[in-house]
């Protein structure tokens, strides 16, 4: 191990030892109900010796020694199912408390962090990374039992026969050896066949969701071949993984019995010749027998220690990450509205953005300066990439700029709190995701305490109400990945009413009608246009209906404004206007 | 990716979650054993290693036995010295063949479950869409990596630690008989409250497992969603509220936990006393009868040693034997894929199809699997060689339904398909795919780079014919200016290219087959400028003197087909030309008037 390794390593062990101060006390008590079991479990040979000794053979009183192997039975009995319990309430406690950190954590990033990140990462930090860490504090009040047990087995066979115990417990350190050994070698190895059943599953899921192409295109067989080869892989790494089984786990199984053999041959000749009684032959063989299960243990939990640990490092980096769009230190609030101040007002001065991608110099808004008085609606049109969903972005401090300023109502966004700021925007983005919540609960997402009859009025306004009252259970039908699915026009039409629950001062519709069909656009632009009524709005659209809308229209290019104009105005005097419009919509017949 | 068009609601033939009864699960451990067959030999020689290794796991006791009673206790050194030899080459035995035993049994178990993968694969990819339609992906995804890999833990050591233990139980008791029929009877005293207790251990704890596993499934969607809807979360200021219904959430999954231990908790408690009361009952039980002459000192030691080991087989078997009863669950649900006969089949004796033809619909009749309803309802319509036929009409009025099965991914209940004179059931699949290809809305790119995803429409093509059918199109540029050319990987699901490089891969692959006849399902929603108008002209050169049906959203692409089909109620309302159906003043007349509000011209 390099000394960087090392290093790492170690900030592991310290984050394991931080993490488990917090259940402190419980862990001890497990560890001392542990060793209670210890004590009880460690009698039942010496017991069973004397009762063979003195009760068997020098026909003394067996009941006795029969009462007290049953009381030292009840001792284990009890301690043992205590002790499992302790530990398995504390380390799902543990994983219970860092995952909801996480949690938390990722709810408080800023969105360039989840740019970046990948859902299947963090995914992962809070479910497989974490059983790791589960696994190890679950292990430690056995852990501290086998331990003491096996220094307590130790001492008693020194003490009884030293010779005898030199050498029937000379293999059952290698038996410790081989459990940690075999345990580092089989961890990658296992490691390797997910990775391959992984690939597998990726194949499955491509060959079921694109069957379409699949089926369109006969293209059975060159899938077949992928998953054949996939199959073939799983198989070879598996068989890898049973190799290196088939070297450690024969050997951990037999390598007491050679301490047996030792005491039956070594012992044997002693009892024959008179210096050892032949209870404590088999109280020796006993305590042997004991000693293998905790051998094996020690060793592999040592091995879950050590993944645990790099389990915990990666998710401190999730946890140290400090989030780069924060509440100001000071918080300014925004103005109420009042009869004669209307809210609302919307500022964008010389604003500079790019988004860090590697490339620091390429800007996606160069200088953008934008003024939309309280209550105006302005539709944003340009070509894919002219920045139009950045000023969304922008406008919910999902990002801030480089330089320039925006305001709200006069006031800088970086001086709102960030709940006071997002509560003031309400947005309908392009791809409208659901959650896993009754319809209801979808759209009164921004205000989950408000009643029935708002919910209901918002859809109707949106044109939903019509669809939700043909779902199976109307407003209370589960949608989202795990309940009923939607088309894309009726989840835009769940965020427009979602966006008309928020009531927020400025409305942002990012696309909210692209996945609408066409033919049904007319119902939903009039919903819009009531919610637009008397609030900011700023509309980014495609489609010229839904352009028309807005009081006015700006033509976004290269990252600043090119054109100012109503869409009539802009259509019959802007060239480039008409350019990427035309682009947007179906090109005309050609003839 | 098809818009509209019904769901059948139909039958499905994976079930979630079925318990199998005791004459289910023998018909699936019998066929399972057929189907094992060229893993016989293996598995046979891997039993017999399980055999060995009990056997030898047996002989310790009975040679400490032996040495104890005809070598200490009768103070005879040599017997003694002969029994320690034996020993060591019984542990040697052992060893020797502990490691074969993994490695058979492993071969024939990775065979078989190799084996199984490919089976229901293939036999999933022969189902007709009907099927796909039917079943949620996510749990064909899950028949073929859960339910599969449920089995590995048991082809892994499960079924090798079943049998193990199930002989070592069997042999124990008999060679325990044969020392002492008295101890035999005072051991088993414990034994009927541990199968008990292990009973009612697995019923509480499958249950509680259940449990658990509903609850972890919960959980990890709540994550997800709080990860994926970050967005929206913070834009609508969410976060409080999204972290207390995680929480809650995470509180369950935490309660549920808690609840399979407590469950738990008393049956280890239990185990571990019965471990050590039983030999307290031996000793004392014992001592009595020995004290009596009735049984040896030595036998009363082996009984003691033996008894250590009997405890864990009987844990292991009551553990296994649900792991066995979920993996013949899993089993039972592979097989129902493996039986499921697929209801578009290939014709046995197919009959080739001409390279040109019409495109003839014959009073065709469909119903979606499980929906009383039919979607088409004796329809008729020709697609005359080298003309473009739109197929418009309301949302779910059946005109996806219609163009699915004029490229068979359906057949019809009643009536028939046919191009240039043949039924498209009597021709090859492969003749047909090569005829007739399907364009859906959304290029669906698979893993691989962009030269794997256009083979994948025909795999033996050279590259020769790959940059014709790209020059063909005016897309060859297109393609090499990607970051590696044609070698550019797409990576998950291509999120390297955009919505209308994907469209643009999904036409060239339509390009590469040159086929007669181009189904095309019209996007509704809008791509980037650029690409889409690099679309428009790629589709353009793609059509020219092939036959097309459409199904159309746009007025624009309405007015550029020879005919208009009009779909409304599983019937075709109007068909003509677009001059033809405006003065007719019906269905279509009104659709081209909305249009005309809505679409610029």
């Amino acid at each position: 191990m390099t000394n960087e390794a090392k290093g790492v390593t170690r900030e592991g062990w310290r984050l394991l030892f931080a993490t488990l101060k917090l259940q402190q006390r419980a862990l001890i008590m497990g560890a001392c109900v542990g060793l209670a079991w210890t004590l009880g479990k460690v009698a039942v040979p010496q017991l069973t010796k004397l009762a063979i000794d003195r009760g068997i053979e020098k026909n003394g009183s067996l009941l006795l020694w029969t009462m007290l192997i049953l009381a030292a039975a009840v001792i284990a009995g009890v301690f043992a199912g205590w002790r499992r319990y302790i530990a398995f309430r504390e380390s799902r406690l543990t994983e219970t408390m860092l995952r909801e950190r996480i949690f938390a954590q990722i709810q408080g990033l800023h969105v360039g962090y989840h740019d970046k990140a990948q859902t299947g990462q963090l995914m992962s930090r809070s479910s497989s990374d974490l059983q790791q860490v589960q696994g190890f504090v679950v292990n430690i009040p056995i852990f501290v039992s086998q331990i003491t047990m096996v220094i307590g087995v130790v001492v008693i066979l020194f003490f009884s026969d030293p010779i005898l115990a030199a050498v029937s417990l000379f293999p059952l350190p290698f038996i410790n050896i081989s459990a940690r050994s075999f345990s580092h070698k089989i961890h990658p190895a296992v490691m390797a066949v997910q990775q391959e059943q992984a690939q597998l599953a990726n194949i499955v899921e491509e060959s079921v969701s694109g069957i379409r192409v699949v089926k369109g295109f006969g293209a059975e067989a060159v899938q077949q071949g992928k998953l054949n080869i996939e199959a073939d892989d799983i198989r070879r790494e598996s068989m890898r993984a049973a190799r290196i089984r088939s070297r450690f786990l024969p050997a951990i199984d037999l390598l007491p019995s050679l301490g047996l053999v030792a005491v039956l041959g070594l012992g044997g000749h002693r009892v024959i010749n008179g210096d050892m009684s032949l209870g404590g032959l088999v109280a020796f063989n006993t305590y042997l027998t004991m000693l293998i299960w905790p051998m094996r243990n020690i060793g592999m939990t040592v091995a879950f220690a050590q993944r645990a640990a790099s389990a915990l490092l990666r998710v401190n980096e999730i946890l140290s990450e400090v989030p780069a769009i924060a509440d100001a230190v000071e918080p300014r609030k925004l103005p109420q509205a009042g009869l004669a101040q209307p809210v609302g007002a919307v500022s964008f001065d010389n604003v500079v953005f790019g988004y860090d991608i590697g490339h620091a110099d390429i800007t996606v808004l160069n200088g953008l300066s934008l003024t939309i008085a309280p209550g105006e609606s302005v539709a944003i049109v340009g070509a894919t990439g002219s920045g139009k969903s950045t000023i969304t972005r922008l406008l919910l401090r999902f990002y801030d700029p480089q330089s320039g300023s925006i305001t709200l109502d006069g006031v800088d966004l970086r001086d709102l709190t960030l709940s006071d700021l997002r509560r003031a925007v309400g947005v309908v983005f392009e791809d409208t995701l659901l959650f896993n919540d009754t319809v209801s609960a979808n759209i009164a997402f921004a205000k989950p305490e408000i009643n029935q009859e708002i919910v209901i009025r918002a859809a109707k306004l949106a044109g939903a109400h019509e669809f939700i009252m043909q779902l199976p259970q109307q407003y209370d039908t589960v949608l989202g990945e795990r309940g009923f699915s939607l088309s894309g026009g009726q989840r835009q039409r769940i965020a427009i009413a979602r966006a008309i629950v928020a009531d927020s001062r400025v409305l942002v519709l990012d696309d909210a009608t692209s996945a609408v069909d066409p033919t049904k656009e007319h119902e939903i632009r009039d919903a819009l246009a009531t919610v637009m009524r008397g609030r900011t709005t700023l509309v980014i659209a495609h489609r010229p209906a839904t352009i028309e809308l807005a009081d006015r229209a700006v033509l976004l290019d290269n990252g600043v404004i090119a054109a100012v104009g109503t869409h009539h105005e802009l259509l019959a005097t802007n060239e480039k206007y008409r350019e990427v419009l035309a682009a947007w919509s179906s090109p005309q017949v050609v003839e | 990716m098809w818009s509209g068009g019904g769901r059948g609601g139909g039958r499905s033939v994976v079930d979630e979650d079925e318990k199998l009864d005791r004459s289910q699960t023998r018909v699936v451990l019998i066929r399972s054993i057929k189907m094992a067959g060229e893993f016989r030999r293996t598995a046979a020689l891997a039993m017999f290693y399980v055999v060995i290794t009990v056997l030898c796991a047996l002989a310790g006791p009975v040679l400490v036995r032996h040495g104890i009673d005809s070598g200490i206790n009768a103070k005879d050194a040599r017997v003694l010295n002969m029994t320690v030899i034996a020993y060591l080459v019984v542990v040697a035995v052992a060893y020797v063949i502990g490691r074969l035993q993994y490695v058979a049994l492993n071969s024939a178990g990775e065979g078989f479950l190799r084996l199984l993968r490919i089976r229901v694969f293939t036999q999933m990819q022969r189902q007709s869409m009907a099927f796909f339609d039917r079943e949620k992906a996510g749990v064909l995804v899950a028949r073929m990596t859960a339910d599969v890999e449920s089995m590995s833990e048991l082809v892994q050591w499960g079924l090798m630690q079943f049998l193990s233990s199930f002989l070592l139980l069997f042999f124990a008791f008999f060679l325990l008989l044969s020392m002492s029929w008295q101890l035999t009877l005072i051991s088993l005293i414990v034994f009927p409250f541990l199968i008990a207790a292990s009973v009612k251990f697995q019923r509480d704890s499958s249950r509680a497992y259940l449990e658990v596993r509903e609850k972890v499934g919960a959980n990890l969607s709540a994550l997800q969603e709080g990860i994926t809807g970050v967005r929206v979360i913070q834009a609508y200021a969410r976060e409080d509220e999204q972290i207390r219904r995680f929480k809650e959430s995470n509180r369950e999954l935490f309660r549920s936990h808690l609840y399979s231990v407590k469950v738990s908790t008393w049956y280890f408690g239990l185990i571990e006393f019965a471990g050590i009361a039983s030999s307290a009952l031996i000793v004392g039980l014992g001592g009595f009868l020995v004290h009596r002459g009735s049984v040896s000192l030595g036998t009363v030691v082996a009984f003691v040693l033996l008894l250590a080991t009997l405890f864990d087989p009987v844990q292991q078997l009551s553990q296994l034997y649900n792991t066995l009863q979920s993996a013949a669950a899993s089993l039972h649900k592979l097989f129902a894929i493996i039986d499921a006969e697929p209801d578009v089949e290939e014709s046995t004796h197919p009959t080739p199809l001409p390279s040109t033809g019409n495109l003839v619909v014959e009073n065709i009749t469909f119903a979606y699997a499980g929906s009383a309803k039919p979607a088409l309802d004796n329809v008729s319509v020709t697609l005359t060689a080298g003309t473009r036929l739109a197929l418009v009409g309301p949302t779910g009025a059946g005109k996806s339904t219609l163009a699915k099965l004029m490229a068979r991914l359906y057949d019809p209940q009643e009536g028939s398909v046919s191009f240039g004179g043949i039924n498209l059931r009597d021709a090859s699949m492969e003749d047909l795919r090569g005829r007739i290809v399907v364009i859906p809305q959304e290029g669906f790119l698979f893993d691989g780079s962009v030269r794997d995803n256009l083979l994948i429409a025909k795999p033996d093509a050279t590259e020769a014919e790959l940059l014709a059918a790209l020059d063909r199109l005016g897309l060859r540029e297109r393609f090499e200016a990607l970051p590696e050319g044609l070698n550019t990987e797409v990576r998950e699901r291509g999120s390297r290219l955009s919505a209308g490089e994907r469209q643009l891969v999904a036409l060239s692959r339509a390009a590469l087959v040159d086929p007669a006849v181009l189904v095309l399902d019209e996007a509704t929603s809008n791509l980037d400028p650029g690409t889409e108008m690099l679309i428009e002209a790629a589709l353009e050169r793609l059509m020219v003197g092939r036959s097309v049906i459409v199904v159309a959203h746009r007025l624009s692409t309405v007015q550029r087909a020879d005919k208009i089909a009009v779909v409304a109620d599983a019937q075709i309302a109007e068909i003509g030309t677009h001059d033809e159906l405006v003065a007719l003043n019906g269905h279509y007349a009104l659709l081209a008037a909305t249009w005309n509000k809505t679409q610029p011209h």
